[in-house]
């Protein structure tokens, strides 16, 4: 069948430099801190800070040669150690695409200290990326006001902010008669104007500097626009935004896989009557990352089709992703049910990527809904 | 039931599928309700596709099959096939002829009831509404047949290595997929989806018959080729004035010799049909009241209550690039056993090509849907024979049959005519190809 490639085997060259450094930072430091992160909710800037000097941050910008092999590579080789930092890679990596693709002199100016880590911001679209899809209603509302916008309104949970960063957001803004004209995105830069509320604890994903963000009227202007109106901008990065996830799905599975090889010299003789196994996983993993390897080549096709496809790997990943971490801990048994071990910690990574926007449900919601032949009414 | 109902018998229409009720008659032939096949003239035609009462067999539904268990975690996943239309159905029903137990699973994106698509040409002129059509519902037939039935459900995805099909309600094996999606029609850009109905199936007839019903309305029908010839007289017969535009000056102008095609436009005429022939359509606007217009490159402004495209139907090649199945025009397929590129994907009906040519007619799909069975389970024996099924257009008011696949480099050679009725072949390579007939030899 297919001999899939990897991601880094597609060109040779300075790039065994970048990905031999994020393999050093994800096997040594980072894969030390997993469970001061996962037990204890150590937010890993250090890391975060280390990965952004490798050129890991940037590498999918088109300023860094629109590498989203290597960006995808990058973050699933650190999503093998610790399933909290590749999600704080993703939302690093967005908010640098949404800066960069804004066009923006202002928001262009800090793209290269947020690309080699030097500052952190993450995204808080996942209630305008289901506003647009039709399943729930937009919270942060605009009115326009001289020389820009102000915007009110309570986001639940934001993750990779903290005072002194940034995100990007979306709001809708509002007319004098109270109807939306149109969306505003904007980089949401975390003042003292910012309320940031604790969020109650989650089973795991602990570390990523997750907060209750609450806006009254804070003062967006030009220099923080992203995208005005908001549509045709998000139309030409949804998929983009979409497949840099997959990432996190495919290194817990090839995460999953480890463990499961780990445990074969001693295991195996009972193993074998497990369904799921290493082969199945690999296979299935294989073909998963060919598709998105091919994808990752053209990740501004604005498409239907493309998007489909897009969506569609996305939701493979996360259900090879919920098969490949379960298996793994029926192929531990005990030892991977420790408090400490990877084996039921990637599990509820694994149901994080099931459930975070755009979760399981929503693919399927979307991919069916974007099928759907539309006829006169 | 009563003993009386009891004895009313059922014919099928072997050509087109067509079901003779004699509780029903056919009151359009003149068959009142309650006639006994056997007292029906030996000179009465389908009213669907116009073959006479020999071709006409008793049917009788199938039993239930003896087992309906709903299909479990099994070793073997079973076979899968994706499309509800006639063509999945149909290999739905010639795998349980074959086999009782073996698991079959339907994946349709829409609701997936059995009718009987050939009949959508004829209904509006017929008062015959959606739930008429519905000879069986798809709950039903899944439970006659042992189906395990996702309705409603997008396929996005499939893995030929991995045996795996991804869907809108997550991902199944296979042991032997089955591909019967069909085509789609064409849109091109200057169509918007939202102003053009598409008539290709009972979902998109439907809603505009739900409009049409309302009162008499002004309909234009893009695209004069067999579906677009059909729904313009059954539309002008039911009230509606219709308006036919296509690039070709006559209708059919693309598979008739002119004098034929003369005939058919002549015959609209006289339905109240306006042909308005070499002409393109540029841009279709909404007027807003529910009124739209059409605009012509040649300036042209027609204004319509509604818009039906019928340009033509082409299979979407996304599946087939996806899963890396080989496609010309359609995903290509063996001849005699339909099978893919890919060794345990199989297709029929409108979404595949044989020898790189579509094929959309009704009569071949039973056909291939046996050789389909045969080859999925291993059975031998039913290899498919393609022959190019027999054309018979269902425009009652001038009766057109083309035997063969008339070819553009062919010439047209006059055999018989008379006022009503007339018969040509062609002559391809000084060979005698393809036959048509137009009209009727009856004494008018």
């Amino acid at each position: 069948m297919n001999v899939a490639p990897r991601f880094s085997q597609l060109t040779p060259g300075a790039e065994p430099t970048l990905m031999e450094q994020v393999q050093q930072i994800s096997r040594g430091p980072l894969a030390k801190l997993a469970n001061t992160i996962d037990h204890d909710g150590y937010y890993p800037l250090d890391v975060m800070g280390d990965l952004g000097a490798s050129g890991a941050l940037g590498i999918h910008l088109n300023r860094y040669g629109n590498r989203f092999d290597l960006a995808l590579t990058a973050m699933n080789e650190v999503t093998r150690s610790c399933g909290s930092t590749g999600f704080l890679m993703w939302c690093h990596d967005v908010c640098g695409l949404y800066m960069e693709q804004s066009g923006n002199p202002a928001l262009l100016a800090r793209l290269d200290a947020h690309a080699k880590g030097k500052t952190f911001g993450g995204t808080a679209l996942s209630n305008p990326m289901k506003t647009f899809a039709g399943i729930e209603s937009m919270v942060f509302r605009a009115r326009k006001v001289p020389g820009g916008y102000k915007v009110s309104g309570t986001l639940p949970w934001v993750s990779h902010i903290a005072k002194g960063q940034y995100c990007g957001a979306i709001a809708k803004v509002e007319n004098a008669d109270g109807s939306t004209s149109h969306e505003i995105m904007f980089l949401l830069d975390i003042d003292d104007t910012v309320d940031l509320g604790t969020c109650p604890d989650f089973s795991g994903m602990e570390g990523t500097s997750t907060w209750r963000v609450q806006l009254q009227d804070y003062f967006v202007g030009e220099d923080n626009l992203i995208a005005d109106p908001a549509k045709p901008f998000i139309a030409k990065i949804r998929s983009a935004f979409v497949l840099l996830q997959a990432g996190m799905a495919t290194g817990l599975v090839d995460g999953s896989i480890d463990s499961i090889r780990e445990v074969e010299p001693v295991l195996g003789h009972v193993n074998h009557f497990l369904h799921d196994r290493q082969d199945q996983l690999q296979a299935e993993l294989d073909e998963l990352n060919s598709r998105v390897a091919r994808l990752a080549l053209t990740p501004y096709d604005d498409s239907k089709d493309f998007f489909i496809e897009v969506l569609d790997a996305r939701a493979q990943g996360a259900e090879l992703a919920l098969r490949a971490t379960q298996s793994a801990l029926l192929h531990q048994g005990a030892r991977g049910y420790l408090k400490s071990a990877a084996p039921q910690r990637r599990i509820r990574e694994a149901h994080f990527v099931a459930i975070v926007t755009p979760a399981i449900k929503h693919l399927r919601w979307e991919m069916a809904r974007l099928m759907k032949e539309e006829m006169p009414k | 039931m009563s003993a009386l109902v009891d004895t009313w018998k059922q014919f099928i229409c072997r050509a087109c599928g067509l079901i003779y009720d004699e509780e029903q008659g056919d009151p359009d032939s003149g068959l009142v309700p309650g006639t006994r096949f056997e007292d029906i003239p030996d000179d009465w035609e389908c009213p669907l596709c116009g073959v006479t009462k020999v071709d006409f067999e008793p049917f009788v539904q199938r039993e239930a099959a003896p087992s309906c268990a709903p299909v479990g975690p099994t070793q073997a996943p079973g076979i899968v096939v994706v499309g509800a239309g006639l063509a999945g159905w149909a290999a739905v029903e010639a795998i349980r002829t074959l086999d009782a137990e073996i698991p079959i699973t339907l994946i349709s994106a829409c609701v997936g009831n059995l009718y009987h698509k050939p009949e959508l040409s004829v209904a509006l002129s017929r008062g015959i509404t959606a739930d008429a059509i519905v000879r069986e519902s798809a709950n039903d037939a899944a439970k006659r047949l042992g189906v395990k039935l996702y309705t409603e459900t997008f396929v996005v995805g499939l893995a030929t290595g991995s045996h795996q099909l991804r869907t809108t309600r997550g991902a199944l094996q296979y042991t032997k997929l089955i591909l019967a999606q069909g085509a789609k029609p064409i849109l091109p850009p200057e169509f918007p989806a939202h102003l053009c109905w598409r008539v290709n199936d009972l979902a998109g007839w439907s809603g505009l018959q739900i409009q049409l019903a309302r009162a008499p309305q002004r309909v234009a029908i893009v695209g004069a080729g067999m579906i677009g010839c059909e729904m313009a007289e059954d539309f002008a017969k039911a009230g509606h004035e219709v308006t036919l535009i296509d690039r070709q000056t006559l209708p059919l102008g693309g598979l008739l010799p002119t004098q034929a095609a003369e005939r058919l436009k002549a015959s609209q005429l006289k339905c109240g049909i306006d042909y308005i022939g070499g002409v393109q359509v540029a841009k279709i606007t909404d007027l807003g009241a529910g009124v739209k217009s059409i605009t012509t490159t040649c300036g042209v402004v027609i204004e319509v209550d509604h818009i039906v495209a019928a340009i033509g139907l082409a299979t979407e090649n996304r599946l087939a690039r996806i899963a890396g199945l080989e496609f010309e025009r359609g995903i290509k397929v063996n001849p005699a056993t339909l099978r893919t590129s890919s060794p345990d994907v199989f297709a029929l009906g409108d979404c595949v090509s044989l020898d790189g040519m579509a094929c959309r007619f009704i009569e071949p799909i039973a056909k291939q849907a046996r050789a389909i069975a045969h080859e999925a389970l291993g059975i031998p024996g039913a290899a498919y024979v393609h022959a190019q099924p027999v054309i018979r257009l269902k425009t009652r008011s001038l009766p057109i049959e083309i035997h063969g696949s008339p070819r553009p480099e062919g010439e047209w050679i006059v055999l018989e005519e008379d006022v009503n009725y007339l018969v040509m072949h062609q002559i391809v390579n000084g060979q005698p190809g393809s036959l048509l007939r137009v009209g009727s030899n009856k004494a008018a």
